[in-house]
C-alpha cells in the first residue's frame, strides 16, 4: 500500500492515511486506526494505543501477501467450518478396528462416569470405513463426498480439549479460554491484520440457518477488543441478511434522499470540524459513513447467488432440501473470501439437543442426518476454492468443540469426550494429504502428537504471518493473547 | 512544529517521552525510570513468581541481598560493585543479561547506574503506600477555583503548559447533563441557563443535577460495567435471570441517596451477613452474582465429574476477580496459576480469596421487602424448627390446658374437612429390569443399583377394610439420584408409561384390576402429561422434565370406589418402558377414602395412629405430639399468610436447590491448585487477602471457619477500612475518570506495577482522602470536580486547524499539542463520544418519547420466543419500536449476555461477560449503519418531525422547521448557511430525514 506519511494538518480534504497519522494527537488514535487500518495495522496501534506494547514495527508493505505482522505470511484469509456439538471422531475420520473387536465389552477407562451419563459398553461404529485417495485416509461412509478430498487435507488426529461441556468447550475452541468474554480468533485476526477490502466487513459469521450455536454470539464476541473487530453476523437465508444494512422500508426513505442525506451530513460534519480538526475521531467518523455507503453498495452483490452457474449450484447442492441451507452459506463464504473478507466462520448445527453434532441418543440416525447436510457442500467448496486459485492464499479449517466416547450412552448414543477429536486443515501453507497425531486404540484419549486448540490457533496465526506470542492486548492487568500462555505451531503439517 | 516534519517520528518521540519520561538532569525516579526497565527486561526470570539463581528484583531487600552466586545484584551507592550492572554490560553468552533479546540500550544502563549511585532508592509501589492528605500546592494563581485546580495548574506549569479558557455556558450545560445524568438538556433548559444572570448559576445547576434521580441511573450504568452485570447466564444454556434487576435498582438508589462509599462496598460483598435487618443489603449481594454462570457444568452434568469441580473454581474466580478489580483495582486473578508475576500477590492469597467465597453460589434468594415481615417470618421459622426438640424433651409448655383446648378445636374441624392420605406399607418389592428396590423409614421406596434401560416395579400393600377412592404417587428426591432425582435418568427425569392397580379378592383368591377415572399431577412435562400413565398405551408416559431435583406428585381417582369388607392386599405395577433409563428413583404410595385432590395433605403415620386413639386413652406424650402437629400447621398457616417474599438473583448459599445444583450449608473445601490445575490440588486454604498493605494484615479474622457469612464480613471490612489505600484511591480515580473520560491512573482496574502510574499522584491522594474523611460522599466529590476550573475548560484546540492565526493562544495550544497531545495533564477538557446508552436515550429524549419512569423488572427491547432448549430465541429486529419497552431508559434494558443488542454493540456497549472499567470508543462502518438505519432511531426521527410540524403547521420555505430541528437536536441556533442546506433537503426528502441527518452528526454524537 502506498502510505502518505507527510501530514497536512488543516487541509480541507483530509485523506484517511493522514488521519491515521494524526491519530496520535488525541484520544481517538485507536479508534481511527481501527477504522482505517489495512494490512499491518496492529503495529501502528500497538504503538499508539497501548502503553506496554513495545516498539512499533513499521513494516508496511503490499508485496503480494504483504509482509505479515511478524513474518511473511502464507495465508491471507481464513475460512473456518465449525461443526457445533462435538463430531464423533470414531464414526467419521478416526478408524478404530479395535472397537469392532471389543464391541459390547465393558472396558475400565478409569472413570466412573462420562459427563452426562454412566459409562456404557464399547460400541463399534455403525458405519463402514474405507480408505481413500493416494494418502489412503480412512473415512467412514457418512462423508462420501469429503472422502474424495482427503488428499487435499491435513488431519490433526489427536486434538484434545480440557473440558467436556459444550459451553466452556465452544468458548475454548473459539477464544482459547473456557470462560465467556474473551475475543474469538476472528476478532484477533481482524485486530492483528485489519481489513483487505474496504467495502465489506473484515470478519463474517454465517450461523446455521436453524439458529445460533451453543453460546450464541458469545462465540463470535470481540471480548475486550474494540468493537470494530466484532464478527458481522450474516444470515443469507433470512429476509434481512445483514442487520441495519439498509433503512427500514418507508415511503419517506428513497435512494435519492439517502444520497442527499449523506452529503448533508458530511457538510454539517465538515463545518463542525472547524476548531476541532485535531480530534481524529471526528474525521474517522466522517470516513465511516463513506465506508458504510460502500458496504451498502457491495453487500447485496455478494449475497446474490443468482449469478452462480447452474453447474455450481448443483455441485454445492444448493437446490437440494438437505444440503441447500448449508450450501448457501458455503457459497456465500466463497464469494466473501473472493471479495476480500479476511475471516469467515461457517457454522453447522445450532445449540440444543438436536439438529447438530451432539449425538447423545443414536449415532446411527443422528450423525448421518447432520453429516449429509454438510458433506457435499464442503467438498464442492474445497474444489471451487482450488479451481479459482483461492486455496493458494486461503486456509480452510474444519473443526468442532470436542469428540465423543467409544462406549455407549443409553443404547446407541455417545457422550462428550474432550479426550480426543479430529480437525482438518486445507489450503495455503498446509501439507496436503498428511496427518499428525493419533488417539489410543479406542479413540478415547489423544496419545501421540496431542494438539490443543492453542496449537491450532498458533498455527493459523503463524500462517497469517503473526507470532501468536506477540499479538497481545492489555486487559485488566494482563497482556492477553489468543493462545493464553500456551500454543506451539504445528510444523508437522506445514508445507 | 514544522509542517513537513514526519509526524510519525515525532509521535514516537512524544510517546517515548511520556512512557519513559526522564526529566533531563533531574533525579532518577524509581517508579518512572527504573521499574519499567525491571518489568520489561528482568522480572520474567527474577520477578515475584520466579527467582532464577536465587535473585528476585522486586524489592530492595531482595535485590541487595546476595544471590546464589554470592554477589549482590545491587550495592546501593556503588554501581561498580553491583552485579546487575556488570551483567547487563557483559557481552559473552551466559554472562549477559537478559540472556535473550537485544542488550539493554545504553540510555537504560546509564539510568540504572545513576539510580544505584544515588543510593538505589526503592520506594514502595505508589498504590500500596499509606494514604494521607498531601498539602495543596501554593500556586498563587488566579485561575484556580478549588484545590483540584491548584494540583492541576502546578503540573501544567511544570511542563510549560497553561489551561484553556472556560467553555461557554451552553457547552458546559450539555457537558454537565450528559456527564451527571446521561441525558441532554432541553431547549428550554439551555435558554434558561444561558440567560441566568446569577454568578452562582453554574453551582446551582450542579446541585440540581446531582439531586436529579436520573443521576443514579447514569452512575448505576457505570457500575454495571465494572460488575459485568447482565441478566442471563452467558454460557451454552443462556437462561434468563428474571430476578437480577433488583440489584440494578439498588445501585440507582445507592447513588441517588449518596450512600457512604464504605457502606456501599460492605453491602455488596456481605450485606446479608452484616445487615440482616436491611432488605436492600441482601439485594446488594447481587453484585457477587452479576457475572456469567455455567449452568451446564454446575447443574446439568453429573456431580461426580471433574468438569463440575473445575466449574466451581472458575465461578469463584469470577467472583474474586469482580470484587478485587472493582474495589481495589487489583489484578489478583493473575495469581491463579502461579504467584503474580509483577505484583506482590501470591497464589496462596488468591486461593485465600477464593476461600472467602467458598460457600457462595449464584442463585435466587428470597427476601422480605418489609423487614418487620421478615422478622415475623424468621420467628415462625425458628418456632417451627424448635418443635421437634420441644417434643423430644417433653416440654411442659406443650401440656398447657389452653393449648390443649385449641388442639381439640383443630382436631374436630380438621379431621372433618381434610382428606386423609394413608401411606401404604409396601412389601414384596420386585424390579423386573434388575434395579435394587429398598424400603425407607418414611414408607418410600428407593431404586438403586444397576440401571436398566426399562423396568417394571411391582409392589404389594396390605389394606384394612374400608373404602378407597384415590391413589397417590409421590416422586421424591434423593441425594443418591442424578440431579437428586426424582428419576434415575442422567437428567433426573423419569417416564411412567402405565400405572396399574389390582386388588386381591381374598387370601389366595383371584385378583381384579381397578381402573382409574382421571389423573392429575402437580407438574407435567410438555407432551408427557400424567393422563398418559393411565391411557392403556405403553408408548405414552408421564414425565417431569425440566422440573427435576424437586419432588412431584400425581393423584389418581378410581373409576369406582373400591370397597373391601376384610383386610386384603393391593398389587401395584409401575411400567417404565420408555427406555434410556427413564426410571423412577424414589416413590411413595398412599390411598384415601375421599375423593382425591392434589392439594390434600397427608398425615404422617404416627399422627394418623394417634388420631385413631380415643382422646382419653392418649398418653401425655401422644397429646404433646398432637399439640406439635397443631402448632406446626398453625405456624405454617401464619407463614403462608405473610406477604409473598421478593426474590433477588445474588451470591449466597440460601437458595432453593435446582437439580443437582444445591446450596452448601458449610463453606466448601478450597485447595491451592498447583499451576491452576484441578488435577494438582495442594493444601486446603483458609480465608486470606492481600499482604502488601502496611497497615492491614492479610489474615482475615474469622472466629468460626464454618460461618460462611463471617468470611465475607471479614473481607468486606478489610475492603472498606479507612486504612486500605487501594479502596479509596480506586474509587477517587474512577469518579475522576467518569468526568474526564480518563482516570488520573489510566488503568482504573489495575493499580499494580503493570498498570500506569498516576499522572497526578498528589491530586489522586488528595481526592481519595477527601472522599474518605468527609463522610465518604461521592456527591461531594462530584460537586468538587465539576465545579473546578479544570473541568470547565474548553475542549477545543483552535491551533489544530492549522490556520496561521495571530493569536498567541493558538501558538500556546500548538505547543501544548506537541508537549501533551493526549492531554494527560489537562490543559483542556476532553471531548467525549456518547456511549451507547447516552446516544439512545438522548435520541428518545429529544424526540419527546422517553419514558422517565424508574425501576422495576427490565424491559425486553426484543421479541422473545421459546428456543429449542434453555436459551430462548431473541429477535431485536422485530421489536415494536413504539412499544412501552422501547421508550424506557437504556439502563432498564434486559441485558442478554450471548445475544446482545446489535445496535448497542455497534456503539461499544461492552460484552457483559467481561469487566469493563473503560468503554471503547470505536468508529466503524457498522456503527454508521446502525445509527443511520436502526428502526427505533428512524422512528424517533419521525416522532420529532411530527411534533415540530404540529407546532408549526405552515412553513413553505422549510426555514422554520430547519431552525426548530437544529434547536431541538443540537441545542443551538442554526447559521444561515445551515438553514439553507437543511431547508433545501427537508423540502425534498421530508423533515424526518433531516432530523435523521442531524442525529447522526458528529456534533450530536460528541460532547465538547
Amino acid at each position: 500500500m502506498n502510505v502518505e506519511r507527510e501530514p497536512s494538518i488543516g487541509s480541507a480534504t483530509v485523506s484517511r492515511r493522514e488521519l491515521l497519522w494524526q491519530a496520535g494527537g488525541g484520544l481517538g488514535g485507536l479508534a481511527l486506526a481501527q477504522l482505517l487500518a489495512e494490512e499491518s495495522r496492529a503495529q501502528d496501534t500497538a504503538a499508539v494505543g497501548q502503553p506496554n506494547a513495545g516498539q512499533p514495527e513499521l513494516g508496511l508493505g503490499d508485496k503480494g501477501l504483504g509482509d505479515g505482522l511478524h513474518h511473511p505470511p502464507k495465508v491471507r484469509r481464513v475460512l473456518q467450518l465449525f461443526m457445533n456439538g462435538g463430531v464423533s471422531q470414531m464414526d467419521t475420520f478416526d478408524h478404530k478396528p479395535e472397537l469392532d473387536c471389543r464391541h459390547g465389552e465393558a472396558i475400565d477407562f478409569g472413570i466412573t462416569a462420562a459427563v452426562t451419563s454412566e459409562v456404557g459398553k464399547i460400541m463399534k461404529s455403525p458405519f463402514p470405513f474405507r480408505q481413500h485417495g493416494e494418502s489412503g485416509r480412512w473415512v467412514s461412509d457418512v462423508f462420501p463426498h469429503l472422502a474424495g478430498c482427503v488428499d487435499d487435507l491435513a488431519f490433526l488426529m489427536a486434538m484434545a480439549s480440557k473440558t467436556n461441556v459444550h459451553g466452556p468447550a465452544s468458548y475454548l475452541q473459539n477464544t482459547g479460554f473456557v470462560s465467556p468474554g474473551f475475543p474469538c480468533m476472528g476478532a484477533w485476526i481482524s485486530y492483528g491484520l485489519g481489513r483487505i477490502a474496504d467495502d465489506l466487513p473484515t470478519f463474517v459469521v454465517l450461523p446455521d440457518h436453524r439458529g445460533l450455536p451453543y453460546n450464541n454470539g458469545g462465540n463470535f464476541s470481540p471480548g475486550f477488543l474494540p468493537a470494530a473487530h466484532q464478527g458481522v453476523i450474516i444470515k443469507p437465508n433470512a429476509p434481512e441478511p445483514i442487520g441495519n444494512l439498509t433503512p427500514p422500508a418507508s415511503e419517506r426513505i428513497t435512494a435519492a434522499g439517502e444520497a442527499d442525506g449523506l452529503r448533508l451530513l458530511a457538510e454539517f460534519n465538515r463545518r463542525h470540524l472547524e476548531g476541532r480538526a485535531d480530534d481524529s475521531r471526528l474525521g474517522a467518523r466522517i470516513a465511516s459513513f463513506e465506508l458504510a455507503a460502500k458496504m451498502q453498495a457491495s453487500a447485496p452483490e455478494v449475497l446474490d447467488l443468482s449469478r452462480e452457474t447452474q453447474a455450481t449450484r448443483c455441485e454445492y447442492g444448493l437446490d437440494d432440501e438437505t444440503t441447500g441451507p448449508f450450501a448457501r452459506n458455503c457459497l456465500t463464504a466463497r464469494r466473501m473470501l473472493e471479495r476480500g473478507v479476511r475471516f469467515v466462520q461457517v457454522w453447522s448445527g445450532m445449540g440444543g439437543p438436536a439438529k447438530n453434532w451432539d449425538n447423545h441418543s443414536d449415532i446411527q440416525t443422528e450423525l448421518p442426518f447432520i453429516a449429509r447436510s454438510v458433506d457435499k457442500p464442503i467438498a464442492a467448496l474445497l474444489r471451487d476454492l482450488k479451481q479459482r486459485g483461492l486455496l493458494e492464499d486461503t486456509l480452510v479449517v474444519w473443526t468442532t468443540e470436542f469428540g465423543r466416547m467409544p462406549f455407549t450412552q443409553g443404547a446407541t448414543g455417545r457422550d462428550h469426550n474432550g479426550g480426543t477429536f479430529v480437525t482438518w486443515l486445507a489450503g495455503a501453507g498446509v501439507k496436503a494429504g498428511t496427518t499428525h497425531g493419533a488417539s489410543d486404540e479406542f479413540s478415547y484419549q489423544a496419545v501421540e502428537g496431542v494438539t490443543q486448540v492453542h496449537d491450532l490457533h498458533a498455527t493459523i496465526l503463524h500462517l497469517l504471518g503473526i507470532d501468536h506470542e506477540r499479538l497481545t492486548f492489555r486487559h485488566n492487568g494482563i497482556d492477553r493473547r489468543l493462545t493464553d500462555v500456551h500454543g506451539h505451531v504445528i510444523r508437522e503439517i506445514l508445507g | 512544529m514544522s509542517r513537513s516534519a514526519p509526524l510519525a517520528v515525532l509521535l514516537v518521540a512524544i510517546f517515548a517521552n511520556w512512557g519513559r519520561g526522564e526529566a533531563p538532569g533531574g533525579a532518577i525516579d524509581f517508579q518512572r525510570d527504573i521499574q519499567p526497565i525491571l518489568a520489561a527486561r528482568c522480572w520474567s526470570c527474577h520477578g515475584a513468581a520466579d527467582a532464577e539463581g536465587g535473585l528476585r528484583l522486586t524489592d530492595r531487600d531482595q535485590a541487595t541481598a546476595g544471590a546464589e552466586s554470592g554477589a549482590a545484584a545491587i550495592v546501593p551507592g556503588d554501581p561498580d560493585h553491583s552485579e546487575l550492572l556488570r551483567r547487563v554490560l557483559a557481552t559473552e553468552d551466559g554472562e549477559r543479561m537478559p540472556p535473550e533479546g537485544p542488550a539493554l540500550p545504553i540510555t537504560e544502563v546509564e539510568q540504572l547506574r545513576r539510580w544505584i549511585a544515588e543510593g538505589a532508592q526503592w520506594p514502595a509501589h505508589w498504590a500500596y503506600r499509606r494514604l494521607s492528605q498531601p498539602p495543596t500546592p501554593d500556586t498563587g494563581d488566579d485561575w484556580s477555583q478549588n484545590p483540584i485546580d491548584r494540583f492541576v495548574i502546578a503540573k501544567l506549569t511544570e511542563r510549560g503548559l497553561a489551561p484553556s479558557p472556560p467553555a461557554d455556558r451552553a457547552t458546559l450545560l450539555r457537558r454537565l447533563h450528559f456527564d451527571l445524568l446521561g441525558l441532554p438538556p432541553t431547549a428550554g433548559q439551555i435558554e434558561a441557563f444561558v440567560n441566568d444572570p446569577s454568578p452562582l448559576a453554574y453551582e446551582r445547576l450542579v446541585d440540581e443535577l446531582l439531586a436529579n434521580p436520573s443521576h443514579g441511573e447514569r452512575y448505576a450504568r457505570h457500575w454495571m460495567d465494572l460488575a459485568h452485570f447482565a441478566e442471563t447466564h452467558g454460557h451454552d444454556q443462556d437462561r434468563p435471570r428474571d430476578h437480577a434487576w433488583p440489584y440494578r435498582d439498588y445501585l440507582i438508589a445507592a447513588f441517588n441517596e449518596d450512600k457512604p462509599y464504605g457502606q456501599f462496598v460492605r453491602e455488596q460483598v456481605a450485606g446479608d451477613a452484616l445487615f440482616p435487618e436491611s432488605p436492600q443489603a441482601v439485594v446488594a449481594t447481587g453484585f457477587l452474582a452479576a457475572g456469567p454462570w455455567d449452568e451446564s457444568s454446575l447443574r446439568d452434568i453429573r456431580e461426580d465429574t471433574l468438569d463440575r469441580e473445575v466449574a466451581r473454581y472458575l465461578d469463584r474466580d469470577d467472583i474474586v476477580t469482580t470484587v478485587m478489580s472493582t474495589f481495589v483495582s487489583s489484578t489478583v486473578h493473575c495469581a491463579r496459576c502461579h504467584d503474580h508475576k509483577f505484583d506482590p500477590i501470591s497464589q496462596a492469597e488468591y486461593y485465600g480469596l477464593q476461600a472467602v467465597f467458598a460457600a457462595i453460589d449464584k442463585g435466587n434468594r428470597s427476601y422480605d421487602v418489609d423487614p418487620r415481615v421478615g422478622r415475623h417470618r424468621d420467628e415462625l421459622a425458628a418456632a417451627l424448627a424448635e418443635l421437634p426438640s420441644r417434643l423430644a424433651s417433653q416440654d411442659p409448655s406443650l401440656d398447657d390446658p389452653e393449648l390443649a383446648a385449641r388442639v381439640a378445636v383443630w382436631e374436630a374441624e380438621w379431621a372433618a374437612t381434610d382428606s386423609l392420605w394413608q401411606p401404604l406399607r409396601l412389601e414384596e418389592l420386585v424390579s423386573t429390569g434388575g434395579s435394587t428396590l429398598t424400603s425407607l423409614d418414611d414408607g418410600s421406596v428407593l431404586s438403586g443399583g444397576m440401571r436398566p434401560e426399562q423396568d417394571l416395579y411391582t409392589v404389594m400393600a396390605p389394606i384394612a377394610a374400608g373404602e378407597i377412592r384415590g391413589l397417590r404417587l409421590e416422586l421424591l428426591t434423593d441425594d443418591s439420584l442424578p440431579q437428586r432425582g426424582p428419576g434415575r435418568q442422567d437428567n433426573g427425569n423419569l417416564h411412567l408409561n402405565e400405572l396399574r392397580l389390582f386388588v386381591i379378592a381374598a387370601e389366595g383368591g383371584e385378583e381384579r384390576e381397578i381402573k382409574f377415572a382421571r389423573a392429575v399431577a402437580d407438574f407435567d412435562q410438555s407432551g408427557w402429561s400424567v393422563d398418559r400413565a393411565i391411557d392403556g398405551q405403553d408408548a405414552t408416559a408421564w414425565g417431569i422434565h425440566p422440573q427435576v431435583g424437586q419432588p412431584h406428585e400425581a393423584v389418581f381417582e378410581l373409576a369406582e370406589p373400591l370397597v373391601v369388607a376384610d383386610p386384603t392386599r393391593l398389587r401395584i405395577e409401575l411400567h417404565q418402558t420408555h427406555g434410556g433409563g427413564h426410571l423412577i428413583g424414589r416413590f411413595r404410595l398412599s390411598t384415601t377414602s375421599r375423593t382425591p385432590r392434589l392439594s390434600d395433605r397427608s398425615l404422617e403415620p404416627e399422627l394418623a395412629r394417634i388420631l385413631g386413639v380415643a382422646g382419653e386413652a392418649r398418653t401425655p406424650q401422644e397429646r404433646r405430639h398432637l399439640a406439635v402437629a397443631y402448632l406446626t400447621r398453625n405456624y405454617q398457616a401464619q407463614a403462608a399468610e405473610l406477604p409473598p417474599r421478593s426474590i433477588v438473583y445474588c451470591g449466597s448459599n440460601r437458595f432453593v436447590a435446582d437439580g443437582s445444583f444445591r446450596p452448601t450449608p458449610q463453606p466448601r473445601v478450597v485447595r491451592l491448585l498447583h499451576r491452576g490445575d484441578i488435577k494438582q490440588p495442594r493444601d486446603e486454604v483458609q480465608p486470606l487477602t492481600l499482604s502488601c498493605l502496611e497497615d492491614l494484615p492479610a489474615a482475615l479474622a474469622v472466629a468460626d471457619p464454618a460461618d460462611e457469612g463471617a468470611r465475607r464480613v471479614a473481607l468486606a471490612n478489610w475492603l472498606a477500612d479507612h486504612r486500605n489505600p487501594l479502596t479509596w484511591r480506586s474509587i477517587a480515580n474512577r469518579i475522576w475518570q467518569y468526568h474526564f473520560g480518563r482516570g488520573l491512573v489510566d488503568t482504573p482496574s489495575d493499580f499494580g506495577r503493570m498498570g500506569t502510574a498516576p499522572t497526578h499522584p498528589e491530586l489522586l491522594d488528595w481526592l481519595a482522602t477527601r472522599l474518605r474523611d468527609r463522610g465518604e460522599s461521592l456527591k461531594d466529590l462530584h460537586r468538587l470536580i465539576v465545579t473546578s476550573a479544570t473541568y470547565r475548560q474548553s475542549s477545543s484546540n483552535p491551533a489544530s486547524d492549522g490556520q496561521e492565526s495571530a493569536a498567541q493562544e493558538s501558538d500556546r495550544q500548538k505547543s501544548a499539542a506537541v508537549i501533551d497531545g493526549d492531554n494527560h495533564y489537562l490543559w483542556r477538557m476532553n471531548r467525549r463520544r456518547l456511549d451507547a446508552e447516552s446516544f439512545r436515550d438522548a435520541v428518545f429524549a429529544v424526540a419527546g418519547t422517553l419514558d422517565s419512569s424508574m425501576g422495576g423488572p427490565s424491559v425486553k427491547q426484543f421479541v422473545q420466543t421459546p428456543g429449542m432448549h434453555v436459551t430462548p430465541n431473541v429477535d431485536y429486529h422485530s421489536a415494536d419500536v413504539d412499544g412501552p419497552a422501547m421508550r424506557r431508559r437504556s439502563v432498564y434494558r434486559f441485558l442478554f449476555r450471548t445475544i446482545p443488542d446489535p445496535f448497542m454493540d455497534a456503539l461499544d456497549c461492552p460484552d457483559a461477560s467481561q469487566w469493563t472499567p473503560t468503554r471503547g470508543e470505536s468508529v466503524t462502518p457498522m456503527q454508521a449503519l446502525a445509527t443511520l438505519n436502526d428502526k427505533a432511531i428512524v422512528r424517533q426521527c419521525e416522532q420529532l418531525a411530527a411534533r415540530i410540524e404540529r407546532d408549526r403547521p405552515t412553513d413553505p420555505d422549510g426555514h422554520e422547521h430547519a431552525h426548530a430541528a437544529v434547536r431541538e437536536i443540537l441545542g443551538r441556533e442554526a447559521s444561515d448557511a445551515e438553514i439553507t442546506s437543511l431547508a433545501d433537503y427537508l423540502l425534498s426528502h421530508g423533515l424526518a430525514n433531516a432530523c435523521r441527518v442531524l442525529f447522526n452528526s458528529n456534533e450530536f454524537m460528541f460532547v465538547d
